[in-house]
């Protein structure tokens, strides 16, 4: 337990002082990972608010407290005559003390993951209601401290004026970014954990291997993000639905592990490979009727429809893949229509539906919807490039061995001076050194360099797409989490 | 042509050739199964009933896995039948329906035979009511 005093001015009568950004410097600075912070007013007329801090808000609030508590409606409090032992400094300040009463003078915020636990337009305020003083907040914090750091920390410097909130903007008061990432992934691995641990082994254990392996998990993530657009956030339902969303996309992978006779995922054993194609047929199905159970009942029907709309495109472009490997490598227009539907699909729906179960406008759901899709195609391309390098700690070549529909391999087949040897080598037999060949024909063309900027170009389109919504602090999350996409090595 | 067969029509894209190899007289013998439903959802609720069973069957579930063209059609059916289920019946029947697969799923991958598809699917659609 840390306990400390919070000191600061205020410069008005009646002011709102956010004290947002100075408790979870606190929070920081103490090292409390998980706990509460609990507040105490040490006046009088002095308040404490959670609200938003909207400037024209806080005046409405201003305005509230004056017609409830009016200066000027003469108060016996301010009957000095009447009263005994009063300091010749004594203010006439009843209205300040009744307003006060309207208000709180202590509040407990909890902390989870070293920073407070806070809506997405809850600021923390100290409300000066017969100011302008010196004000000083009781603060104390306890829960789990990061190990040492409770002794460390060191007591708030006195005196230091607080922000005022008129004119501050509203912002994402609601956590930061990163916080809101740390719960969000933890949510959902719970969430995983806990569906796990209800299904019978036979079919657990494998899917538990696939997810234990890890895995980007940017599927729930886009679910997860785009569930704090809308004007209804829930974190615990928006984590369902990114849970039962990768549920759906291992389901995929175990029947493409199987169709492309892949032996190892995620540097795993796949489930057909350890456990038989009988049983992998099995898991695919059962995870698949899972989560599209567990979709269902969440409840939300725009979000069923979104869901099951994309699991239909990705069967129907899984079977376009295989019927062009007889055509292989392909071209650009047969790629996209198979990377739309086996990749982008879901990714489309992951952020169509996080923003449909917060009861986003139609224009923000379809906007993201857009974004996800660019950002699917976009990360299929990264991913095909990854199969060029050395140091993605993947095999390379492995795309070409199994004959998967690749666009820097499309791009070098259509280049005018390696094209005709990449064609003839595809053509026939695959072993190492056809192999060997056609990856040094690659990487000796300019194909990565033409996938690196088509990737790249289509997830500035993505960014694009979340211009025109208003997302709040969520836009550079978003924007990142694009660019990171292409910008890999594994 | 009736409504009956226009709207059928337009949810067998990529399937035709399924339809006459068996998914009709499948689809038929269900029409039976939905008659307590309201007369205008019967058909795409046995048409969903019998895409799941094509679906299982194409891709061996219970016996001798499918090779990876017919299991890419039974995942095509299944995907199908979700779609149909989102958009044209109750969370109930959704959620019946994706319990019956649940069962015959994880008995095929204990190496139980549970019983006919049909059994699981037609108590799915009375529970779904």
């Amino acid at each position: 337990m840390i306990a400390q005093r919070l000191r600061f001015k205020t410069s008005s009568t009646t002011q709102f002082v956010d004290i947002t950004d100075k408790l979870r410097q606190e929070v920081r600075r103490s090292g409390l990972r998980m706990g509460r912070i609990h507040l105490q007013s040490l006046h009088t007329t002095v308040g404490l608010a959670v609200n938003e801090n909207e400037p024209l808000l806080l005046r409405d609030f201003e305005s509230l407290l004056e017609r409830l508590a009016p200066t000027e409606a003469g108060y016996e409090h301010d009957d000095f005559a009447r009263r005994f032992e009063i300091a010749l400094d004594e203010p006439v300040n009843g209205h300040a003390h009744c307003r006060q009463l309207l208000l709180t003078g202590f509040a407990t915020l909890l902390v989870e993951d070293g920073d407070l636990v806070l809506g997405r337009w809850q600021s923390v305020f100290a409300v000066e209601l017969d100011g302008p003083r010196t004000r000083e907040l009781a603060l104390q914090l306890d829960g789990d401290f990061e190990a040492g750091m409770e002794k460390l920390s060191s007591p708030i410097p006195s005196g230091v004026p607080m922000p005022v909130v008129r004119g501050g903007g509203a912002g994402m008061s609601g956590g930061s970014a990163q916080t809101r990432t740390a719960v969000d992934k933890e949510l959902v691995e719970v969430e995983l954990n806990r569906q796990l641990l209800a299904d019978p082994d036979p079919v657990a254990v494998p899917m538990r291997r696939l997810v234990e392996a890890g895995g980007k998990r940017l599927r729930p993530r886009l679910v997860q993000l785009t569930a704090h657009v809308g004007p209804h956030h829930d974190p615990l339902r928006a984590a369902a639905l990114a849970a039962a969303v990768e549920l759906l996309h291992n389901a995929t992978l175990i029947h493409d592990d199987y169709v492309d006779e892949s032996t190892h995922r995620r540097g795993r054993p796949t489930v057909a490979a350890a456990e038989g194609p009988e049983r992998a047929i099995a898991v695919g199905d059962f995870y698949f009727a899972k989560a599209t159970r567990l979709i269902a009942e969440i409840g939300n029907n725009d979000v069923t429809s979104t869901i099951a709309d994309a699991l239909e495109a990705i069967c129907a472009a899984q079977i376009d893949d295989v019927a062009l490997r007889g055509a292989y490598p392909g071209n650009h227009e047969s790629y996209l229509k198979v990377v739309r539907g086996k990749t982008a699909a879901l990714f489309a729906a992951s952020c169509a539906a996080g923003a449909q179960l917060s009861d986003a406008t139609p224009d923000e759901v379809e906007a993201l919807r857009r974004y996800g899709d660019l950002l699917g195609v976009a990360f299929q391309m990264a991913d095909d490039m990854v199969d060029f390098s050395p140091s993605s700690g993947k095999p390379v070549g492995l795309d070409i061995r199994q004959r998967v529909l690749s666009l820097p391999l499309i791009y070098a087949a259509e280049d005018k001076e390696v094209g005709p040897e990449v064609r003839r080598l595809l053509a026939g037999s695959l072993g190492d050194a056809e192999v060997n060949r056609v990856t040094e024909l690659v990487r000796s063309s300019d194909a990565l360099k033409r996938v690196g900027d088509e990737a790249r170009a289509l997830v500035e389109g993505a960014v694009h797409e979340l211009e025109a919504i208003e997302l709040d602090g969520l836009r550079p999350t978003l924007v990142g989490l694009a660019r990171s996409a292409v910008d890999r090595d594994s | 042509m009736t409504a009956q067969a226009l709207q059928i029509d337009r949810e067998l894209e990529r399937l035709d050739g399924l339809w006459e190899d068996g998914l009709q007289d499948t689809y038929r013998s269900y029409m039976d199964a939905v008659g307590a439903y309201e007369p205008a959802e019967r058909p795409r609720l046995a048409l969903a009933a019998a895409l799941i069973e094509s679906g299982l069957k194409l891709q061996g579930l219970g016996g001798r896995a499918a090779a990876a063209a017919p299991l890419l059609m039974g995942d095509l059916c299944l995907a199908r039948a979700s779609r149909l289920l989102a958009e044209h019946a109750s969370q109930s029947l959704q959620v019946a329906f994706a319990r019956a697969i649940e069962t015959m799923s994880a008995n095929a991958a204990s190496g139980h035979n549970g019983g006919p598809v049909r059994d699981f699917l037609v108590l799915a659609l009375e529970n779904g009511r």
